[in-house]
């Protein structure tokens, strides 16, 4: 930290930012409508589809995807705490 | 009990007095875009966020650390200072929050403190290159990098369901954007709560029972935060909440998710790195990034710009309280220096509760529509004038 500004820093929150931020709800939508297809719903009077099995395991396969994600964030940012109090030290966190 | 001790425990309760200001003031930062989309009734939003508010102040401290030790010399600091500098963050946060304005609490935090430093010890005691990386360029930077994040985010959630009739995918976006909330929620636990426990630091360093090694705060520290921000948060700040779910972009469950996705991820990251960059800033620039990802949303950039306004103003407006608490502090000199400025904060917060009676924001009608023409602070009234 010899600058004013930690440029590396900031790249990283920039692009993990990116595929965080708006790639997990990306992510979480393709699951929405895999489900909203796979279901095979009827719109209004009319089948709008066939139920596709296929579609609705992509789907949970996407939510599951992103449950994953989120946890393995959480557990990242409280590594520390955890590995304080519980003395389980995960995702690369040391003893200090 | 002498003197200092009494000045330590007065100092200490107006620091968690300022933790509670802070919970309600951000309140909307996670829940308000809920609460607009109805995905949460506002009660439930409040509770939910309160008790991950309260969990996510345990998860991290690299931003108390930031508070403690970047900002101002740690050796010039006296008890007298941290508590100027705590009125002047107060009495910023409840003029903004009357206003309805969601203005930064770490920015009016921090400028109460340069400016009660200033009054005390002159500029040297300020650390000016700590200030701009550490608290001036990251709120310029992440309102800006949050909206690109919440507007890439909104713009391939509506792309990936084009064509799909919104009530099949409603129900599935609700479940999706009560999820990133409660994200942005233990977020906010993360960086905000940090922010009181390094000022209380930074009192028990200059008390000298916490030796400016330390690098963790004592438990009761942070037990104590945590509780007075999740209090806070529980409390719900109704107004700001009106501001930035109804006034800033009519908001959809989709455009909710992106932004406080968003939100939780840039928030996370900071803590993570260390950076004390404001919530209220992220949230914003989340919300307003969600009205430009949809396609044909409208976005109210006078809003934006009145808030933008008070973004600035912040950092000097609080400086000057936390001066001006500084001089009368100092002035009249001790406990009974102390004791003066406390019973005017108490008068101060008291008035302006007095005149948030006049015209009550509350989870009854926090989603009324919004009137750009009237005062858009409050609900319009059917038939009454103020």
């Amino acid at each position: 930290m010899n600058g004013w500004l930690d440029v590396g820093a900031l790249l990283k929150v920039l692009v993990f930012g990116i595929v965080a931020g708006a790639g997990l709800p990306a992510l979480f939508a393709v699951g929405v409508r895999s489900q909203a297809v796979g279901a095979g719903t009827i719109d209004g009077q009319h089948l709008a589809g066939d139920r596709r099995p296929l579609l609705t395991a992509a789907a949970y396969l996407c939510f599951a995807l992103v449950a994953v994600a989120i946890a393995a964030g959480v557990l990242f940012v409280a590594r520390d705490f955890i590995g304080h109090h519980t003395g389980w030290y995960v995702l690369g966190a040391e003893p200090s | 009990m002498n003197e200092s001790l009494i000045i330590l425990v007065l100092v200490v309760a107006t620091a968690l007095a300022f933790d509670f200001t802070n919970g309600f003031h951000d309140t909307g930062n996670a829940m308000a875009t809920s609460i607009a989309t109805g995905a949460l009734s506002p009660k439930v939003a409040v509770t939910l966020s309160a008790v991950l508010n309260l969990v996510g102040a345990f998860l991290s401290t690299a931003v108390a650390a930031t508070i403690a030790k970047g900002l101002v010399d740690a050796n010039l600091v006296t008890l007298e200072i941290v508590f100027a500098g705590l009125v002047g963050g107060i009495t910023w946060n409840l003029l903004t929050w009357l206003l309805g304005i969601p203005s930064s609490s770490s920015h009016a935090l921090i400028g109460g403190v340069i400016g009660a430093m200033l009054a005390a010890a002159g500029s040297s005691g300020v650390e000016w290159k700590g200030v701009v990386s550490n608290v001036v360029l990251p709120a310029v930077l992440s309102p800006v990098i949050a909206g690109l994040v919440a507007t890439l985010g909104t713009y391939s959630v509506y792309r990936s369901t084009r064509g799909l009739e919104e009530r099949r995918t409603e129900r599935g976006f609700r479940i999706g954007q009560i999820g990133s909330a409660s994200l942005a929620s233990l977020a906010h636990g993360t960086n905000d709560a940090q922010k009181t426990m390094g000022i209380i630091f930074l009192a028990l360093i200059s008390y000298g029972s916490v030796s400016a090694d330390e690098t963790l705060p004592p438990t009761w520290v942070i037990v104590s935060c945590a509780s007075a921000i999740a209090l806070g948060t529980y409390l719900g700040g109704w107004r700001i909440i009106r501001t930035l779910g109804k006034g800033l972009v009519e908001i959809r469950s989709p455009q909710g998710m992106a932004a406080e996705s968003s939100s939780a991820a840039i928030i996370l990251l900071a803590s993570h790195f260390g950076f004390s960059l404001s919530t209220t800033h992220v949230a914003t620039g989340s919300i307003l990034g969600s009205g430009l990802g949809k396609p044909g949303a409208e976005v109210r950039w006078g809003v934006a710009l009145r808030m933008a306004t008070a973004w600035v103003v912040t950092l000097p407006a609080a400086a000057l309280v936390g001066a001006v608490a500084y001089g009368v502090t100092a002035g009249i000199g001790g406990l009974a220096g102390v004791l003066v400025v406390f019973a005017g904060l108490l008068a101060v917060s008291f008035t302006i509760w007095l005149r948030s009676r006049g015209s009550v924001v509350s989870h009854d009608n926090v989603n009324d529509e919004w009137d750009d023409r009237a005062s858009s602070r409050r609900p319009a009234v059917a038939g009454a004038e103020s």
